[in-house]
């Protein structure tokens, strides 16, 4: 019995260790499901109506490359660019390509493909090619290139009889502009071939939909509303969260028109209690935000309050004689951003500031949701100065004090108030893999891979 | 006027008036009708309203009473009495649960009034309710206004206590008063209810709401809205929109007030004119059309009444000229025995007794004139007839006394007798002429030929010595048209004018023959320069046997007359006194005389 019963137990235990590597193992094949409420009409970066989104970065990420990558840390690293060199003054500079890299439909990826490509998209700069090199002219330094064109818009496309194609880890197998992106995994991808057989995307979903979806099992990732992130959380979704990656903010249609319009600008922000935002509203889906960027991303983000000072307030609107009563709007579509207009508008109240919630597009301060499209704090900052409207800060070099003064310039200018920096959330299934949400929001699909079983 | 003229005005001034009288009366009784309905339908709209709102509210409180005692509410309570609540956790939570019993207002708060979850502003959690509920919970749905972020609205809200530990949760829930609620009352046709929700003292147009949503022209129910603030007492007004009278609304407005008795909103129920308007114009357009039937009707029957009353008036005007002219026994038709008929038969009376009476009086007047004969015919014999008996008797007288001289005053008896016979012969022939005055034989003549004859014939009169001096003159019009008249009957008329004028001027004078033509009628006048006569001999002038000359027989002037008469014409005198006297005949052409003078004298040329 013993000699017996040994033997079958420790080939029982390998069997069970064996079946137990296998399902944890990554393996190649299967579709990933995945659901997205941006609904775009086209696909081509050079598309002046897209905006440089996460939605768009992530899409654009599993069908195109960049020159240039950025590591969590923000440093850039090789991409179609397999190295890159600036001359001095940092106004021109040469990326030497990747060989033997081809586009979806079988083209090369060359120096003039790629100069095609970023001439399309970015009109003022001088792109050419020299030899394996791709040559970039700009007017002044542009110390962080390499950081920019590691924007979603700068993706290197090949524009064809009316086609898109990109060198990226998957190709287009169908597109039904708004609706649904089917994609493949590219076998001769210059990186190696993904794990996944194919990536199918539904688009124009809403958050309550995608939920749904995902709780019924007919799809493996979802995005999840900042403000649901807590509840999905508890109610036992696993959710995959960013670092904060978003900036709400008001934005004031005009520069201050008085000194006293400035002081009635800094008691709204003063009078403003973020705290509570942050963990009612969006139930702790995000961070107050005293400064533009987050303070992972600069550093130096607790230098700038956020914390509500409604004595502050009141005796700075007591200084002012005569107030404006503000109208405030909103995105009628984000729910969230109604209660954030109105619980402003409560605040406001408190400080004796009249203000006045409002649809009317021509309102004088409205409530913007604007991304951080890059771990690159100066282009980050640049490009949420431009979603702002706000003039384009000047960099000197690429040092914090440079970057903090930037920011504060365009804090004093009053136009803008921060108010939260909003973390990306996805709701991810158990079955898919290696799945990792970078700091940034941005996709890692390549090495993800699917568990047997469905969605 | 003609008589059917005034009949006709007659007629259709009381038509006009008679339509126009029951036109008014129709149109104040419709009108006393039409706001009797009014007032009515008004009370009747607003006794719905009631109804429904006491039905909403208990439907409110019902569905709030749910909400207490539901699973959330409960969750919530246990949550407040386990310390400070998570705000985070029912910041939907009230909305949700408004959206599940479909109410739009929501809210849930503590013991000291602080909101945990609110529906219609989420975003006031942790906020102040303004509802005092310390004193009590109030049983039934109340108004009261909801501040929202945009603006604020009026709510009929049920309040419900949860007590679960020390802490006790109160759920307050209500529904909008908007134009879903104004669209569930039931408005008979012309009718429309508003709402308007008092904010303030000042009237703010967007809050003004009908089931459409906002009120056109809301300005124009201002002042309404401004009274009830004042007065807080129902009003009623006419409003007018329009130029057009069928525009016009009738708008009763009753004040809706909330749990501390503050006017929190106005309850308006407009009532259209326009049905009004229309049936009056109806009854104008019907009154029209009856005057104007009844005009013609007017007319008809004024046609037909005057016929009937005017005809025998007419006919005894008629009959009246008839009698005028000298038809004395003209007599009209009585065709009836009104007073019109009574005026005919009177007027028959009278004409018969005329008659009668002319006749007495033609009697009357022949006798006279018999007695005047005799009288003039005694007195003319009596004057030959006296010389006779003297003569006779002197002859007798000679005869016995003085036979021997009987011869010679035989002789000259004789003389005298043959004398004074031949004067009675004389007076008996012109008696006999008078009598047996010649019909006139006409013929065609040239007047002032028979003046000019008759002026030759005088002249040789005029021209004797012991008469004194008269000037005879002819002023004879050129030309004159032809006349048909008898000639010598017009000479012997003349020739007695001319003779009396002459007898008028003893002591001399001027005689005037005159010729003068006016249309149709020749005037031939005769003037002296005589003593001239007084009005009562002209009155008498042509009467038979009258004369004022001492040996006149009175026959010359009415031999005259009768000849000028039987020519178809007239004669008329002008005297005055010491100056003079004219006669004037008047001779008409007598064209159908003339022509039958014509073919009588072709047919004796002819027989010749």
């Amino acid at each position: 019995m013993r000699l017996t019963g040994f033997p079958l137990l420790v080939a029982s235990s390998l069997l069970c260790a064996l079946s137990a590597s296998a399902s944890t193992r990554p393996h190649y094949g299967g579709t990933l499901h995945v659901e997205m409420r941006t609904a775009p009409t086209s696909l081509d970066p050079g598309d002046s109506n897209q905006v440089d989104g996460f939605e768009w970065r992530n899409l654009f990420g599993l069908m195109f490359d960049t020159l240039v990558l950025l590591d969590e840390q923000g440093r850039p690293e090789p991409a179609l660019a397999s190295s890159w060199q600036a001359e001095p003054g940092n106004q021109r500079w040469q990326f030497f390509l990747r060989r033997g890299v081809n586009f979806q439909d079988g083209a090369p990826v060359t120096p003039d493909a790629v100069a095609a490509s970023l001439r399309k998209t970015n009109p003022t700069w001088k792109v050419l090619s020299e030899g394996e090199a791709v040559v970039i002219e700009r007017d002044s330094p542009a110390p962080n290139l390499p950081a920019e064109l590691t924007l979603p818009r700068n993706s290197i496309v090949r524009r064809a009889g009316g086609k898109i194609s990109g060198s990226g880890p998957f190709a287009i197998s169908r597109w039904d502009p708004g609706k649904k992106l089917s994609l493949a995994a590219r076998d001769d991808y210059w990186n190696g071939r993904a794990f996944l057989d194919a990536i199918e995307i539904e688009m124009g979903k809403n958050f309550r939909e995608q939920m749904i979806s995902f709780d019924l099992g007919k799809t493996h990732v979802i995005e999840v509303a900042p403000e649901q992130t807590h509840r999905a959380t508890a109610e036992g979704r696993h959710v995959e969260s960013s670092a904060p990656v978003e900036l709400v903010a008001l934005v004031f249609r005009r520069d201050p028109q008085s000194p006293e319009d400035g002081r009635q600008r800094q008691a709204l922000a003063l009078s403003i209690d973020r705290e509570l935002l942050n963990t009612v509203v969006l139930q702790g889906g995000g961070e107050p935000a005293g400064g533009l960027l987050p303070d992972w991303m600069s550093g130096y983000g607790f230098l700038f309050p956020a914390s509500i000072n409604l004595e502050l307030a009141r005796q700075v609107r007591s200084e002012i004689p005569h107030t404006t009563s503000w109208t405030l709007s909103y995105d009628s579509n984000d729910p969230t951003a109604r209660v954030i207009a109105e619980r402003i508008v409560l605040n406001a109240r408190d400080a004796g500031l009249g203000m006045q919630v409002t649809s009317a597009s021509s309102a004088d301060v409205r409530i913007v949701r604007v991304p951080l499209i890059s771990v690159d704090a100066q282009i980050a900052l640049s490009e949420l100065a431009a979603g702002l409207g706000l003039s384009q800060p000047k960099f000197a070099s690429s040092s914090v004090d440079d970057l903090y003064g930037a920011e504060n310039k365009l804090l004093q200018s009053q136009r803008v108030i921060p108010l939260l920096h909003l973390r990306r959330g996805y709701g991810v299934s158990n079955t898919v893999k290696n799945w990792r949400t970078a700091r940034d929001g941005s996709w890692r699909l390549p090495n993800v891979w699917l568990a047997a079983e469905n969605p | 006027m003609m008589f059917r003229r005034k009949l006709l005005a007659v007629f259709a001034l009381t038509v006009l008036v008679s339509v126009a009288a029951v036109a008014w009366s129709i149109s104040s009784l419709t009108r006393r009708a039409f706001e009797r309905a009014n007032e009515e339908r008004s009370a009747a709209l607003v006794a719905q309203f009631r109804r429904e709102f006491n039905r909403r509210g208990e439907e409110v409180a019902h569905r709030v009473e749910t909400i207490a005692a539901s699973e959330g509410a409960i969750r919530m309570a246990l949550a407040l009495n386990h310390g400070s609540p998570d705000y985070g956790a029912f910041l939907n939570e009230a909305r949700t649960i408004a959206d599940n019993q479909q109410l739009d207002f929501l809210e849930f708060i503590d013991g000291q009034g602080t909101i945990i979850s609110s529906a219609q502003w989420p975003a006031k959690f942790g906020y102040k309710e303004t509802l005092n509920l310390v004193s009590a919970v109030p049983k039934d749905a109340f108004l009261k206004q909801e501040e929202l972020p945009d603006s604020a609205a009026l709510g009929l809200i049920a309040v419900r206590e949860l007590s679960l530990g020390e802490k006790p949760l109160f759920v307050i829930g209500g529904r909008r008063i908007d134009k879903d609620f104004l669209s569930s009352l039931e408005l008979p046709a012309g009718m429309r209810a508003m709402f308007y929700q008092s904010l303030g003292s000042s009237f703010s147009p967007q809050f003004l709401i009908d089931t459409s949503g906002t009120v056109r022209q809301a300005d124009q129910i201002a002042p309404i809205i401004q009274q009830l603030q004042h007065q807080r007492q129902e009003t009623t007004t006419l409003v007018h929109w329009s130029s057009d009278a069928a525009d016009d609304e009738t708008i009763d407005a009753i004040p809706l007030n909330g749990r501390d008795n503050q006017l929190v909103g106005v309850l308006l129920i407009g009532n259209s004119r326009r049905p009004y308007v229309e049936l009056r114009q109806h009854i104008r357009s019907a009154a029209v059309l009856s005057g104007a039937a009844g005009i013609v009707l007017a007319i008809l029957l004024s046609g037909w009444a005057a016929a009937r009353v005017t005809r025998p008036v007419e006919q005894l005007a008629h009959a009246a000229r008839e009698v005028a002219a000298g038809n004395w026994n003209t007599q009209v038709a009585v065709s009836s025995s009104d007073e019109v008929g009574e005026l005919a038969e009177s007027f028959n009376r009278m004409t018969r007794e005329l008659l009668a009476q002319r006749e007495h009086l033609v009697q009357a007047e022949r006798v006279a004139a018999w007695r005047e004969l005799a009288r003039r015919l005694a007195h003319e014999l009596k004057n030959p007839l006296f010389p006779l008996q003297l003569t006779v008797e002197n002859l007798l007288r000679a005869r016995q006394q003085s036979p021997q001289q009987f011869e010679e005053i035989f002789q000259e008896s004789s003389s005298t007798l043959l004398a004074e016979i031949a004067n009675l012969k004389a007076i008996i022939s012109r008696f006999s002429e008078f009598s047996r005055m010649p019909q006139p034989q006409f013929q065609q003549i040239q007047l002032n030929d028979v003046v000019q004859y008759v002026g030759r014939l005088i002249q040789a009169q005029l021209d004797a010595p012991e008469r004194a001096p008269i000037e005879c003159k002819l002023e004879l019009a050129e030309p004159m048209e032809p006349i048909a008249a008898d000639p010598d009957l017009l000479h012997r008329a003349l020739s007695n004018l001319v003779l009396n004028a002459m007898d008028a001027m003893p002591q001399g004078g001027t005689l005037t023959l005159r010729t003068r033509q006016l249309g149709d009628l020749s005037y031939v006048e005769v003037s002296d320069t005589g003593t001239g006569l007084t009005p009562e001999e002209c009155e008498r002038l042509f009467t038979p046997y009258y004369t004022s000359k001492p040996h006149g027989t009175g026959l010359g002037l009415a031999i005259v007359q009768s000849v000028i008469s039987d020519h178809g014409g007239r004669i008329s005198v002008q005297s005055e006194s010491g100056r003079g006297t004219t006669f004037v005949i008047e001779l008409p052409r007598n064209a159908d005389k003339l022509q039958n003078a014509d073919q009588s004298l072709d047919a004796t040329a002819g027989s010749h």
